[in-house]
């Protein structure tokens, strides 16, 4: 049963190396499904930890949070990437482009969830490096030379964090190896959790230091951000939705695990540094929404700013980390429905700058409404799910500072002013006067041809999927407010316990 | 007791073959350096695996002469070959200087080391000095250079200074584990190559 969440993947890597690519976007929808199925059975069913595959893997609350984030997230970008082949293919794309598309996509998944379902944390690293050598080719997509730019230095930069995140890892193993002596099991997660207390407390906070520097580079925190924004834009949309939704939640779960075990052994202050990072990552990433002027890099600065705030949840703890691991969820959803609705407009556009969109509920009724209503959810408004993980996880940091509650309060109503004012300027905004004047006189010379480009440039021209997709992802989002369902609840709590070092073998 | 001597002279050749490294701006020698090095680091796990006899430590010398002193340099002399650069121009800071900054590093990582170590180690704090110091060199090789290619350099020397702590702390990670990172690190500079080839043709065009 729990090994069907590597099979699936697995099995859709080896047929997209030899399919074409058609076929692949409907087997991929098939397999998709099933691993959604596969972990919600899962999840209804999962009462404690769970070790399998000769103990490399294992499932507990924390991972099992992620893991159902991943795969709905996953299963929705299926579909949208069902519509996307086919639409790019239809604009004079190469079908043997795409099949390269499925194959690290694919490869991406697959190497996500080994990281995620890990039990090793040399696995965990592998599988991690792994994801940024699989998503390299997918950002460079395009082929442009922002593209490579962009690219190579989410290349490099990652690389460089996650050897410092192996750094960490060595001096962990180091420390462990004292009680477990040098062998496989002192990488175990599970056994090192057993032995916390008996661990030189130094050297776990050095690590813990090491870890967070190391996997915060790939998480986006603030001062080794700057690779970010460039590597979410450029890729391909549903890749962006994944990056931005579920790449970084599974490089945040490798901090997450450093800092469990530096909670069990009694260490303490390695929340300030989460709280930190976390505030840091909110201001600049404020900061930096005011002034963007291409709205896949607005978006992108808006995921560092939703891990800040998941990251200080973390770092106050009690109701906040529950508001985290909430959010961890929510903002998946709501961010890959952004994603994927701006991709709509570049697909039919071409064009990444917000001043040169304009009357976008005009030309594109449901995917425009979509935007805005995402960015109001994405902004923490109430009647989307956002707003419950935010309001617990202010209503902590109120609870714990309240000087820190008013920074961070300002700083989101920043955010929000920046998010909404340039979506809103898309969403309205008339042509101007000069442009019009264009348009007319170029209508009178060639009538014809102009009504061809007028009806290319509306959402009619993109697959049915690519419209519903995002929207069914609003809908998911805003019911998801009313009614959270028990069994989720319940995990999330359960995790949430997990964090205080009480694990129930 | 002469084995501790033998392995702290390939420790000390990793370091001299690092400063050579910031002092010469040839990228050829570069990669020759590179693998220079790593052979080093391989030998220095041999003399390890021969003082406590472990079967992991013999595996793990063999996959890094494998990986680390055959492959890896060879798919950088092919890009090379093909990219067609042979001198690194754009430097943020001179030579001099940077060999004057190298030295100091080291002795700042003395410092750092000194204030960690206190427990006893493998072969002594020795090892981790250097381990530190390959470390910042190879960061600041990084930060200093301009070129795509001393940028590769650089991360290659940071992650052999990794592999050269992970050796000095404890004996070495399991082999298993080790196998992974350093199929990792290979994947990632063939598509790093694959990056510098596509950056030079639009350059170019």
């Amino acid at each position: 049963m729990y090994e069907l969440i590597l099979i699936l993947p697995a099995v859709a890597l080896i047929i997209s190396i030899f399919a074409d690519v058609l076929w692949m976007s409907y087997l991929q929808l098939v397999i998709s499904v099933l691993i959604f199925s596969t972990v919600i059975t899962i999840a209804m069913t999962f009462s404690n930890i769970t070790v399998f595959l000769g103990s490399f893997f294992f499932i507990d609350y924390i991972n099992l949070v992620i893991l159902i984030t991943v795969s709905t997230l996953e299963m929705f970008v299926a579909f949208y990437s069902f519509g996307y082949v086919r639409t790019e293919i239809a604009s004079g794309i190469s079908k043997r482009k795409f099949k390269f598309y499925y194959f690290w996509k694919n490869l991406f998944v697959l190497s996500m969830m080994i990281s995620i379902v890990s039990n090793n944390l040399g696995i965990y690293w592998t599988g991690l490096e792994a994801t940024t050598l699989a998503t390299a080719l997918l950002v460079s997509f395009n082929r442009t030379k922002e593209s490579f730019e962009a690219t190579w230095k989410y290349v490099i930069m990652c690389s460089v964090g996650i050897a410092i995140g192996l750094f960490a890892i060595v001096v962990l193993y180091f420390t462990t190896s004292q009680v477990y002596g040098e062998s496989l099991q002192s990488l175990s997660f599970v056994s090192i959790m057993r032995a916390s207390s008996e661990l030189d407390k130094n050297f776990l906070m050095l690590a813990f230091i090491l870890a967070l520097v190391g996997f915060g580079t790939k998480v986006g925190f603030a001062p080794m951000h700057n690779w970010l924004p460039d590597a979410h834009s450029q890729g391909p949309s549903p890749v962006s939705a994944l990056l931005s939704g579920v790449l970084l939640n599974t490089a945040l779960l490798g901090i997450l695990r450093f800092y469990q075990i530096n909670w069990a052994a009694g260490i303490y202050y390695p929340r300030y540094f989460l709280i930190g990072f976390g505030f840091l990552t909110i201001m600049v990433s404020a900061l930096s929404i005011i002034k963007q002027t291409d709205y896949k890099r607005l978006f992108a600065f808006s995921s560092m700013e939703n891990m800040g705030i998941i990251a200080l949840g973390f770092g106050i703890g009690g109701i906040a980390i529950i508001g985290s691991l909430l959010q961890i969820f929510f903002h998946a959803l709501n961010k890959g429905l952004l994603f994927l609705s701006s991709g709509n407009v570049l697909a039919v556009t071409h064009e990444r700058k917000i001043e040169k969109i304009k009357n976008l509920s005009n030309n594109f009724p449901i995917t425009s409404l979509v935007l805005l209503f995402g960015v109001m959810g994405i902004s923490g408004m109430p009647p989307f799910a956002m707003f419950l993980g935010e309001i617990y996880i202010m209503t902590g940091v109120f609870r714990s500072n309240i000087l820190l509650g008013f920074l961070v309060f300002i700083l989101l109503i920043f955010i929000f002013i920046g998010l909404f004012g340039k979506v809103l300027k898309m969403y309205t905004g008339n042509m101007d006067n000069a442009e019009r004047m264009n348009e007319l006189q170029s209508e009178k010379v060639t009538h014809r041809g102009i009504n061809d480009n007028k009806r290319k440039k509306t959402e009619g021209s993109v697959h049915p999927f690519m419209i519903y997709v995002p929207l069914i992802l609003l809908l998911v989002s805003s019911l998801l407010l009313f009614y959270v369902p028990p069994q989720f609840l319940n995990i999330v709590k359960s995790a949430s316990y997990e964090f205080q070092g009480r694990i129930i073998f | 007791m002469i084995m501790e001597k033998i392995a702290e002279l390939f420790i000390i050749l990793i370091l001299v073959s690092v400063v050579l490294n910031v002092s010469s701006p040839f990228l050829k020698f570069a990669i020759k350096l590179y693998s220079f090095q790593s052979l080093m680091l391989a030998f220095y796990i041999f003399m390890g695996a021969i003082h406590f006899n472990s079967i992991n430590l013999y595996g793990s010398f063999a996959i890094t002469v494998i990986f680390k002193v055959i492959l890896i340099p060879y798919f950088l002399f092919k890009t090379l070959k093909r990219v067609k650069m042979d001198k690194e121009i754009d430097m943020y800071i001179g030579i001099p200087e940077a060999v004057v900054f190298a030295g100091s590093l080291t002795l700042l990582s003395n410092l750092i080391a000194q204030k960690i170590i206190k427990i006893g180690l493998t072969f002594g704090s020795f090892v981790f000095t250097i381990a530190l110091a390959t470390f910042l060199i190879g960061a600041m090789l990084m930060i200093t250079r301009k070129t795509l290619f001393s940028q590769i350099i650089g991360f290659l020397t940071i992650d052999n200074a990794i592999f050269l702590a992970g050796n000095s702390i404890t004996h070495g990670m399991p082999l298993l584990v080790e196998l992974g990172v350093l199929f990792d690190l290979f994947v990632s500079i063939l598509i790093l190559s694959i990056l510098i080839l596509n950056l030079r043709r639009n350059v170019a065009s």
